[in-house]
């Protein structure tokens, strides 16, 4: 009821007409009629979740949309229909065609986990010493991925008997000891 | 630089949409998440490349590592051996551009429109529909609204599937008609921000600015619609040569007649596109005479407005004005420059976009102790 008190003036204040205006809730039916058109109030009550959701993920500033200068990210051209394929080299092991599934209407989200990124870059590290311990490794220990990681990880893993994948598997973490959590 | 576009090798006739999962990042989390059809897992990394493999088959990225990529919606066109990234996860800048086509002609468009147009709003709606919780989606051009009905149903759509997303658009407003009310009422409106430039009060200049006579007249007409729907008006105003002076006019002209928009933005160039080419005729050296921009935006947030500051550089910008500059230029096409060194404001200043000339016209300007 506070937030209808709140309403109404604010609605004057903005230069919408008074009180005899269309901008008055309409009195609730119970055939539920009420909910096809909308009223200027039911407009003006809406709860702005945009504002609040910008303010959650967000630590120094008022919106996500500030964060927008005006050009677009990228852009896309298909090449046109007239060109000649080029000729596609398949990838030294063999790919099956890529089919792309049929639009479904509602993709899952994907969970962003707070603080995974961080959490990753600790084991990567950990992952960097171990197989500079080992003798796979002598880059930096930063924390990112690289290529000489990936080349070390495929070397330790192959010595190993593991399945050589060149990624962090959960097989190649308890052969360098190493815990993940 | 951040690449939008990475190498990809694929075996497919037409472009698709795939979300790339580089499961590493959660090797000890219990793998209890479906794959998504659209999602393709990484099976192994050498130095031929990364192999992800998913329902539709196999797909290789060359030339970035996969842990950089986790989660990334690629629109792969197969045939040139590309992939846009769509969506980057880890990234707050995603921004489709959906037409090259508009009906305006700024002076300072910083990218300058073209006729070409592929309708690519199906694999739009896929990949904002594989995107990450709680994700802020731009929508760019050209000019969106031109396929204002794709884009209206694309809304509805999104938003009604995905109810932890939000959506910003950039228009010219040009477009909307009375009729157009319908179909945006479906819209959840509490989610979008509709990002609208008005340049001046006077319509001369505006409709110059723009390139396009009546102009002026239709963005007003819009403005009062997107009120009666209760749309989130962003507007945005560049500021250069031909309108810094009337700002303060279309200061009093906010605060008096469009006292229901969400933000007012006064924006800095881009030197870039149509911007690079009259960058000389249209700067407007905001650290020199900041008294006009100052004495506007004050204006508009005494009377409870937003009023905002995109795209300046925090040390061009009095000290009482910094809270008001947040860092706007997208993270993949900002840069900092020699003078930015040793500077105390860095890590919250949005720096310069990546293309700003060596001679950068301001006149006051260095790192800040």
């Amino acid at each position: 009821m506070k937030k209808r008190l709140f309403a109404i003036p604010s609605l004057l204040a903005a230069g919408f007409l008074p009180a005899n205006a269309h901008a008055l809730p309409a009195k609730p039916t119970l055939d539920g009629g009420v909910g096809k058109a909308k009223t200027l109030f039911d407009i003006f009550k809406l709860d702005h979740l945009y504002t609040l959701a910008g303010h959650r993920s967000h630590s120094s500033h008022s919106s996500h949309s500030s964060h927008r200068s005006s050009t677009g990210g990228y852009s896309y051209i298909p090449p046109a229909p007239s060109q000649p394929a080029p000729l596609y080299s398949a990838p030294s092991t063999s790919t099956p065609t890529y089919q792309a599934p049929a639009i479904a209407p509602t993709p899952a989200p994907l969970k962003m986990l707070p603080g995974n990124a961080y959490k990753f870059k600790e084991i990567v590290q950990q992952v960097q010493f171990a197989l500079l311990a080992f003798g796979y490794y002598s880059g930096e220990i930063d924390g990112e991925m690289n290529p000489e990681l990936r080349a070390g990880l495929q070397r330790m893993q192959a010595d190993y008997s593991l399945k050589v994948t060149g990624t962090i598997t959960p097989e190649t973490l308890t052969a360098l000891r190493i815990e993940a959590r | 630089m951040i690449p939008l576009r990475i190498k990809v090798e694929a075996n497919a006739d037409q472009p698709f949409v795939v979300r790339l999962r580089s499961f590493e990042a959660d090797a000890w989390e219990q793998r209890t998440e479906q794959l998504n059809p659209f999602d393709a897992a990484l099976e192994r990394v050498g130095p031929e490349g990364a192999d992800y493999v998913g329902e539709g088959g196999a797909i290789r990225i060359l030339g970035i590592d996969p842990s950089k990529v986790n989660g990334d919606v690629l629109l792969v066109n197969p045939r040139r051996g590309t992939a846009d990234r769509l969506i980057r996860s880890a990234s707050h800048h995603n921004t489709f551009l959906v037409t090259e086509r508009c009906d305006q002609v700024c002076l300072m468009c910083s990218q300058p429109p073209k006729k070409h147009h592929v309708d690519l709003f199906p694999h739009f709606e896929t990949a904002a529909l594989l995107s990450p919780e709680g994700a802020t989606i731009g929508i760019s051009g050209g000019e969106p609204t031109l396929f204002k009905e794709q884009l209206f149903r694309f809304l509805e759509r999104v938003l009604e599937a995905r109810p932890d997303l939000s959506i910003h658009v950039l228009t010219n407003a040009q477009h909307f008609e009375e009729v157009d009310r319908q179909a945006m009422g479906r819209i959840d409106q509490g989610r979008v921000v509709w990002g609208i430039p008005l340049y001046s009060r006077d319509p001369g200049v505006h409709d110059e600015i723009v390139g396009k006579a009546g102009a002026h007249v239709r963005v007003l007409e819009n403005l009062a619609v997107m009120c009666r729907l209760g749309a989130q008006v962003e507007l945005r105003t560049v500021l250069m040569r031909p309108n810094a002076d009337g700002l303060p006019d279309l200061a009093r002209f906010i605060v008096s007649a469009l006292p229901f928009i969400r933000t007012w933005a006064v924006m800095q160039m881009e030197n870039i596109g149509f911007g690079r080419m009259n960058w000389k005729a249209l700067f407007y050296d905001s650290s020199k005479a900041f008294d006009v921009v100052g004495r506007s935006i004050d204006l508009v947030r005494s009377r409870g407005i937003d009023a905002l500051l995109y795209n300046f550089p925090l040390c061009t910008v009095p000290e009482p004005y910094r809270h008001l500059a947040p860092a706007t230029i997208s993270d993949w096409k900002r840069s900092y420059r020699e003078e930015c060194d040793g500077c105390s404001l860095k890590a919250r200043c949005g720096g310069f976009f990546e293309w700003h000339p060596a001679n950068h016209g301001y006149s006051n300007l260095g790192a800040i102790q």
